[in-house]
């Protein structure tokens, strides 16, 4: 079975001369829960969008075994679904229906299968009465589940999120953590919130000023409280 | 400015929608070669830009209690080019009809004309001209001064113009164009300040964005803009003393021409070749046509006689209509509030 | 913001919610036409006509407050351009209503004509637009022609109106915070262009955003959705009852002067 992420350095830098990302090596084992953590402008971003072919550097990038290229993009991301940060820019389209349809129909799936689609992917994420709502009449939190919901129904095998725990209530990251734990597939997910990435991650990577400075299981290394306060972390509370 | 349904007779409100229409349609055939995949947000959300932007607006000078805000067009236009900048304002006109309710259904072909493919492609035609050959801070300055003053006034100008080829004028012609020239003048030369205003403060912070219209410095510099105030003051100052001189009995020139027809029908000079045709198109195709020809319009009952039959005709619409509206109402409420009952 | 949320009340549930979009879009079309060609000095006919629109917008529980309120908020340039017509027509004419006979004006009778229309009209874009989602109006549009590249600028446009009208709210408050007495023009002008270009930039970025969330759910230029629009009985129910109801009115209520 292929890696579901592997990086062997990659390097790179905005137009502008920022320096994101400066030689990355990272492998990740398909069906991984793994955080990435970092201080704000660590390159968390920037790393998500280099794993969907977003961003090209120097350096190698192979998503499920498939080294990415401007020839096999559309594999590539019929394989790992991006969700951004702002589920605003996710959800672009007039209906919530039509934003989960988006991706299958580009997949030229038949209009049934779309709808059976979309139907499962509200399901799971628990708008299933919704589809029909405009996403400027969601709320916060049901918007970060609609753009979730954009990305399952495309069924890929890597999922990679975005600060999903932004301005959510303690209940629903409660229930956004228990939506994730019960995905199947890869997750790669960055936050800033330690107690968040605790209650999910089983892998760790702690990225700091564009570089790798850590990397294992999530508890070794979120426990590290000398590692977490040198790189402008926490030490999550202890809550099990 | 939103024409209204009310300024439009149909054939007219239909042509100017045959003509946007066919305008439109030829303008999507024509970019959707250059038109990128990227290209589809952007332009949709510059269209959501043009209407947050006039939610900020700023005081103007030497008019306590006013305020102007951008209208966009040739900002738009500057940057995205013409074609992309029409399509972006189009949209924005049809969702303010539709959805904001400026400017009503019937009127949408005569807004899109006047307020998207007019200013959009006379703006960047004039900002071309002026701007071309190598860069110059001024060139650029007086180009989008000029661009937004012509093409506000261009777009004001074609609001009588479609009223009076309606027919529905009541007010005179000219007094009609002049006030709409000389408000959009205002409109148009604040349009004018704040589009160098934006344009220089993109050019500032994402010189990426203006690469191709902006090629080098602008600033909205005090001088500049004192300069542009004193030029439109004389001109506007000019325009009244002319008018005002020339044309003894004031604006109502139109009215004096025509001593011979008191109608207020023949205030639109009637032997227009144009607006007899537009007039015979109307009669027409108008559903009423010995109502709305103008020739006969009131001439004969105006006469200051009714007959009293008509007037209690019109009596017992109006009052059926209104039992008939409160009807309805009052079954509505009695069906809801059941309902709520069972629910 | 009066308009932040003016199509609320198409997200509710009626019959005449239910019906195509296509066929209301038509019927207010023809509707307003046929009520704009009205001869200029019928007022007390456009109360006939009131009746479809008003019916409509009762029948689909649209609160009428809300209707007369959003009329006379976008009514101000019709406002002036009525008033303005008994300055330039004084014709006198005297009209009878009912029991009343009026000696009044021909500008006057323009006047209310024009406010007639305008109310009748409005009502009825009110009706269509509060009963229909603007997404189902969209893929109506659509199919009556509308070209697909204006469309897809139009659902955008949509979605992201009220993003964007947050996002400048914020930043005037974050003005009206800070100002603290008035300024001269150019400063004036200088501060508003510097939150105009700072709301284009972050329009420039979010599309930039967009269109990664598009190119990642796979998005190769062709535009896909899935309409749902279908005319139903009801629809050509609808249809006739409107044709009938302006058929009815045009030939059985003469145009009359008031
Ligand atoms: N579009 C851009 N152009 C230039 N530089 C950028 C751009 N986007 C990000 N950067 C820079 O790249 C670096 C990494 O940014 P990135 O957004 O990946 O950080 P992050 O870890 O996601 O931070 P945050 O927690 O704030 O989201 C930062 O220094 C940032 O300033
Ligand atoms: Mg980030």
């Amino acid at each position: 079975m292929p890696k579901a992420i592997e990086i062997e350095n990659f390097t790179y830098k905005y137009p502008d001369g920022t320096s994101a990302l400066s030689d990355i090596t990272l492998s990740i084992e398909a069906g991984a829960r793994l955080v990435l953590i970092g201080p704000n402008g660590a390159g968390k971003s920037t790393l998500l969008l280099a794993m969907a072919g977003f961003v090209k550097g120097t350096g190698k990038v192979l998503v499920d075994g498939l080294e990415i290229n401007r020839g096999n993009l559309k594999k590539i991301r019929s394989r790992l679904g991006c969700c951004l940060e702002n589920p605003d820019d996710q959800l672009f389209m007039p209906t919530l229906f039509d934003d989960v349809a988006f991706g299958p129909l580009n997949m030229g799936l038949e209009a049934e299968q779309v709808k059976a689609r979309v139907a499962e992917a509200l399901q799971t994420v628990g708008l299933a009465e919704l589809g029909d709502k405009a996403p400027h009449h969601l709320s916060a939190g049901q918007k970060r589940a609609a753009a979730i919901a954009t990305i399952i129904s495309m069924s890929p095998k890597i999922i990679t999120l975005d600060e999903p725990d932004g301005s959510l209530d303690p209940r629903n990251r409660d229930n956004l953590v228990k939506l994730l734990k019960d995905l199947p597939q890869t997750l790669i997910i960055a936050t800033c919130n330690m107690n968040f990435a605790a209650a999910l991650a089983d892998r760790a990577v702690l990225l700091d000023k564009g570089r790798i400075i850590a990397g294992g299981d999530a508890k070794e290394i979120m426990s590290d409280s000398k590692l977490m306060a040198e790189h402008g972390l926490e030490v999550p509370h202890k809550t099990e | 400015m939103h024409m209204a349904n009310e300024l439009l007779s149909v054939p007219v409100a239909a042509g100017s929608a045959a003509i946007a229409a066919a305008g439109l349609g030829f303008i999507c055939r024509k970019v959707r070669q250059i038109i990128t995949a990227e290209k589809l947000a952007l332009m949709g959300i510059l269209g959501a830009f043009v209407f947050a932007a006039q939610m900020v607006n700023f005081q103007l000078p030497a008019m306590p209690g006013t305020s102007g805000h951008m209208v966009g067009a040739v900002l738009l236009a500057i940057i995205l080019g013409p074609h992309m900048g029409a399509i972006v304002i189009s949209s924005v006109v049809i969702i303010q009809c539709l959805i904001f309710q400026d400017g009503g259904l019937l009127a949408l072909g005569c807004n899109i004309i006047n307020i998207a493919l007019v200013p959009s492609y006379l703006g960047y035609f004039l900002y071309r001209t002026v701007t071309a050959g190598p860069f110059n801070s001024l060139r650029a300055y007086v180009g989008a001064v000029l661009a937004c003053v012509i093409a506000m006034q261009g777009s004001a100008a074609l609001v009588p113009v479609q009223a009076a080829l309606s027919g529905v004028l009541a007010v005179p012609f000219t007094t009609f164009l002049i006030t709409m020239l000389g408000v959009h003048l205002l409109v148009g030369l604040v349009e004018g300040l704040i589009t160098v205003a934006v344009l220089g403060y993109l050019q500032q912070v994402r010189p990426d964005i203006v690469v191709n219209s902006l090629p080098g410095k602008v600033r909205l510099s005090k001088k500049a803009v004192l300069a542009t105030l004193v030029i439109f003051t004389i001109v506007i100052g000019a325009g009244i003393s002319l008018l005002a001189s020339d044309k003894p009995d004031g604006l109502e020139w139109s009215y004096a021409e025509r001593p011979d027809q008191p109608d207020f029908e023949g205030i639109i000079s009637n032997d227009s070749p144009t607006i007899a045709a537009a007039d015979k198109l109307q009669a027409r195709y108008s559903l009423l046509p010995d109502y709305s020809l103008r020739s006969s319009v009131i001439g004969d009952t105006a006469e200051n006689h009714v007959e009293a039959s008509a007037g209690w005709t019109s009596f017992a619409g109006v009052v059926g209509s209104a039992a008939t509206m409160v009807l309805i109402w009052l079954i509505a409420r009695v069906l809801r509030k059941k309902e709520r009952l069972q629910a | 913001m009066h308009h932040a949320h003016i199509d609320k009340f198409a997200y509710q549930d009626s019959p005449v919610h239910r019906l195509d979009s296509r066929v209301k879009f038509i019927v207010v079309l023809v509707f307003t036409a046929l009520v704009i060609s009205l001869p200029r000095t019928s007022v007390s006919i456009l109360a006939c006509y009131a009746v479809g629109p008003f019916a409509i917008l009762v029948l689909a529980g649209i609160p009428l407050r809300f209707v007369f309120k959003h009329i006379l908020l976008v009514s101000p340039f019709v406002l002036i351009l009525a008033l303005s017509c008994p300055l330039y027509d004084k014709t006198p004419v005297s009209v009878a209503f009912g029991p009343f006979l009026w000696n009044t004006s021909v500008g006057w009778m323009r006047c209310f004509t024009i406010l007639g229309k305008f109310t009748v009209t409005m009502l009825a874009l009110i009706a269509l637009i509060s009963t229909t989602r603007f997404n189902d109006l969209l893929t109506g549009l659509q199919r009556l022609g509308l070209p697909r590249l204006l469309v897809i600028q139009l659902g955008f446009l949509y979605r992201y109106i009220f993003v964007l009208i947050d996002r400048a709210h914020r930043i005037l408050r974050a003005r009206a915070g800070r100002r603290l007495r008035r300024l001269k023009f150019r400063a004036e002008l200088q501060i508003a262009a510097s939150m105009l270009g700072s709301l284009f930039i972050r329009s420039i970025d979010a599309a930039e955003h967009i269109n990664i969330a598009m190119q990642a759910r796979g998005f190769d230029g062709n535009w896909r959705t899935l309409s749902k629009l279908q005319i139903r009985r009801c629809d050509l129910f609808f249809l006739l009852a409107a044709v009938v109801f302006m058929l009815g009115i045009y030939f059985f209520v003469k145009p009359i002067l008031l």
